[in-house]
């Protein structure tokens, strides 16, 4: 014991880090009826903690390239050690952090958390879903498969459509014409150094402005919230938050032992694309409302429409603490509520049905 | 002196070249569209038998090749008047006779010089075939009822053979056969029962043809022949199947068989698998038991009962192995095993008893064994794979279950702490 305290003291004497200490000791957390929503943030976190581990693992073994790749990838699960587990894990946890981030953006959202003074949190907050979803996007086509291939190849083929600059990045993106080893080594640059140290960058931004602003309050729930005695961060919410990290964990661990994810068969360039190739499902909505689209519509090109559409839908949610006058004095919008009930309906609603073959 | 000899050498040249191309009003340049006035008056015509004809020739692969209706019967179509196109003067002759249509259609198809000109990949030797054919030699004495050219391309709108629409197209020539050949009362008289084709539409061959499309698969004309139509004797038989089934043909030829059926006057093949329904040969075929295929010519405790019985074990032996292997490796790759090597020893085992099943045609039990043995080593190391997948999956389980037991007791431990500060 006395060691450790040595060693506090010594780091403290350089770092001066007993306001931090004290701040954490201080920090407290509201309790109201809709506390549970506090938690979905810091498990989003945990997953992504879960892919850096289990990335780097795989790291060890991966090779980024249209010959190897495959081959690589099922040398990890069928004869490294636990690389079943790891590949898996890696795997579940990607589509488990991106559905924890939903639900954190989505309760956020809708508990009116978005407005003044936190717009910069719901902007960077904004930004790490984007990016957790180019993650998912560059992921997909790195163990090189049939379905990841053609996905990429419909994937990228949509950035063409982007006027003015389409063909400049969808070359950009695929690193010539088409998908090749080219793409596979671009991807894989983007998963595991571009993304990660933005990510990183941002996360810690993302952190220091919760921290600083400290957790909101619901409208309307001020009043149950005084009347509640509030958590103190540490130990109280942090031991909380392990708990729902440690349900993370056993739903990761009995996924990947009873549901180890798919390999399937290896990329060929030269083969015809299979039937009925869909992105991640955390892209369903956006595609199957795509393929609805007329091919032409008013003379303009029907998913040239679409994709402008969603970037539109996607700029107003970004601007949403903008857009939301009444958010700037602290209260909730009617309308913008509305407007976030109907977008989580139409996700839902849409990947739901894609899962079900609605749209065969 | 010397002048004559060229000018009749000239003369001769010049009238052989005249009799090679039939006249420019009847055959006009190859590949362009023939038009004439044989056409346009019967399409004006009342009589659908008259007209008819005329309606086809669009289609008519002679007419799209120049040729007129002149080609085949002759007269004057360049003539507008019925009467000068139509005058036996000038070569007319209508409807042909049956007896006369094979000789008709040979007067071009069996010229070399002349088919050059339209078709040179086709064959010029249908004529010959066809009088060697059991329909020529019947047409020869007269027998009317037997199928001219005509009886199966159509005399008019006439079809290339390897259009889809043509009555001999793969897919189609079977029941062009069929039209004569399902009508027992008119087979009657040849002595042929007249189910031929009913018995072969229960065959592998045409469940090839039709629901696979393999154009490839056997047709009344490819063990039958098309113009030189003939059953296939006794001794020619297993030759007929043969040029498909080689190395079957290859095996039976080692065997005692041939002998003993060239003996027996026995067609080799046909006296185990049928002629016409042929159907999927079964391992259980294998033997002297009731409905089994040895016991027609061999009984209980012969030889040929014994090497039989060892053959059959043999197969069986190696298929059920290879069902239980393969169901085993089924199983755990449901359960998310990739079992990819296993897999290759599957195919390997499929493969080694594909081969013992040919090997049967040698009725050599020694040589079926060598093989049902490369199977059963080739199953035995995918059940040795699959047992180790399955041992990985329970650890792979008990390994969950103590985490998630770890986990557990984390969680417990953490609420029992929490619990206790916050009393």
């Amino acid at each position: 014991m006395r060691i450790l305290d040595r060693l506090w003291k010594a780091l403290d004497e350089r770092l001066d880090l007993a306001p931090l200490v004290e701040f954490a000791t201080h920090k407290e957390v509201p309790q109201h009826r809709h506390s549970w929503a506090y938690y979905f943030g810091g498990l989003t976190m945990f997953f992504f903690f879960v892919q850096v581990a289990t990335g780097i693992l795989l790291l060890l073994y991966y090779r980024p390239t249209a010959e190897a790749a495959f081959e690589s990838v099922q040398f990890i699960v069928t004869r490294v050690p636990f690389g079943w587990l790891i590949r898996s894990i890696h795997s579940w946890s990607a589509n488990l952090m991106i559905l924890a981030a939903f639900a954190h953006m989505f309760s956020v959202y809708l508990l009116g958390s978005y407005g003044r003074p936190r717009e910069l949190t719901w902007w960077s907050g904004f930004l790490l879903l984007l990016l957790a979803m180019g993650f998912g996007f560059s992921g997909y086509l790195l163990p090189w498969n049939e379905l990841s291939f053609f996905a990429t190849q419909v994937g990228t083929d949509m950035v063409s459509k982007v006027p003015l600059v389409g063909g400049w990045l969808l070359k950009f993106l695929r690193g010539g014409d088409d998908v090749t080893g080219a793409t596979l080594i671009r991807f894989f640059g983007f998963h595991v150094a571009v993304l990660p140290m933005i990510t990183t960058a941002l996360l810690v931004v993302h952190l220091a402005l919760i921290q600083r602003q400290g957790m909101h309050i619901p409208e309307g729930l001020e009043e149950e919230a005084k009347t509640r005695r509030p958590l103190r961060f540490v130990p109280n919410f942090v031991m909380r938050e392990g708990i729902v990290w440690l349900l993370g964990l056993a739903a990761l661990a009995a996924l990947a032992a009873f549901f180890p994810w798919e390999l399937g068969t290896k990329a060929d360039p030269f083969a015809s694309a299979p039937a009925g190739i869909k992105p991640e499902w955390y892209f369903l909505f956006m595609f199957e409302a795509l393929k609805l689209l007329p091919a032409h519509v008013l003379g303009i090109e029907g998913e040239l429409l679409g994709l402008a559409a969603f970037s539109l839908a996607g700029l107003v949610w970004f601007l949403v603490p903008v857009l939301d006058r009444a958010s700037r004095r602290g209260h909730r919008s009617r309308a913008f509520l509305m407007l976030g009930w109907l977008a989580l309906a139409y996700i839902v609603s849409f990947t739901l049905a894609s899962f079900a073959g609605a749209f065969k | 002196m010397r002048d004559r000899l060229v000018l009749a050498l000239a003369l001769v040249l010049a009238a052989t070249a005249a009799l090679a191309a039939p006249p420019a009003n009847v055959v006009r340049a190859p590949g362009k569209h023939a038009e004439d006035t044989c056409t346009a008056c019967h399409m004006a015509l009342d009589d659908a038998r008259l007209r008819t004809p005329a309606q086809l020739t669009d289609s008519d692969i002679h007419h799209t090749q120049g040729i007129t209706c002149a080609g085949c019967h002759g007269g004057d179509p360049s003539s507008e008047d019925a009467a000068v196109a139509m005058s036996p003067a000038k070569g007319f002759v209508g409807k042909f006779s049956h007896q006369a249509i094979p000789e008709m259609c040979g007067s071009c198809h069996s010229d070399p010089t002349f088919m050059l000109r339209y078709a040179p990949n086709i064959p010029t030797d249908q004529l010959a075939q066809y009088r060697t054919s059991k329909h020529g030699l019947a047409l020869a004495k007269g027998d009317t009822n037997v199928a001219v050219c005509s009886s199966c391309h159509g005399p008019h709108g006439v079809l290339q053979v390897n259009d889809a629409r043509s009555p001999v197209y793969p897919t189609r020539i079977v029941d062009t056969c069929a039209r004569c050949h399902s009508n027992r009362a008119l087979m009657a008289h040849y002595d042929i029962k007249g189910d031929e084709v009913e018995e072969y539409k229960r065959s592998v061959h045409y469940a090839a043809l039709v629901t696979k499309n393999d154009l490839s698969a056997p047709t009344c004309k490819s063990c039958h022949g098309a113009h030189g139509a003939t059953p296939p004797g006794v001794s020619s038989v297993s030759n007929v199947c043969g040029t498909c089934h080689v190395t079957q043909r290859d095996r039976f030829d080692l065997s005692p068989h041939k002998d003993a059926f060239a003996a027996l006057q026995q067609a080799a093949c046909e006296g185990c698998h049928g002629n016409h329904a042929i159907v999927h040969a079964q391992d259980d075929w294998i033997g002297v038991g009731e409905n089994q295929t040895c016991g027609s010519c061999h009984s209980a405790g012969d030889p040929g009962a014994t090497v039989a019985a060892a053959m059959s074990g043999a197969l069986n032996g190696a298929s059920t192995s290879l069902a239980g292997a393969q169901k085993r490796v089924d199983r755990v790759r449901r359960a998310g095993m990739l079992m990819d090597d296993a897999e290759v020893r599957l195919e390997e085992a499929h493969q080694a008893f594909v081969v013992a099943q040919v090997e049967i045609h040698t009725v050599n039990a020694a040589r079926v064994e060598d093989h049902t043995k490369a199977v059963l080593t080739n199953t035995g190391a995918a059940e040795k794979l699959a047992a180790a997948a399955e041992a990985e999956i329970r650890y792979r389980r008990t390994g969950l279950f103590i985490s998630l037991g770890v986990i557990a007791l984390a969680m417990v431990a953490l609420i029992l702490k929490l619990r206790a500060m916050e009393r």
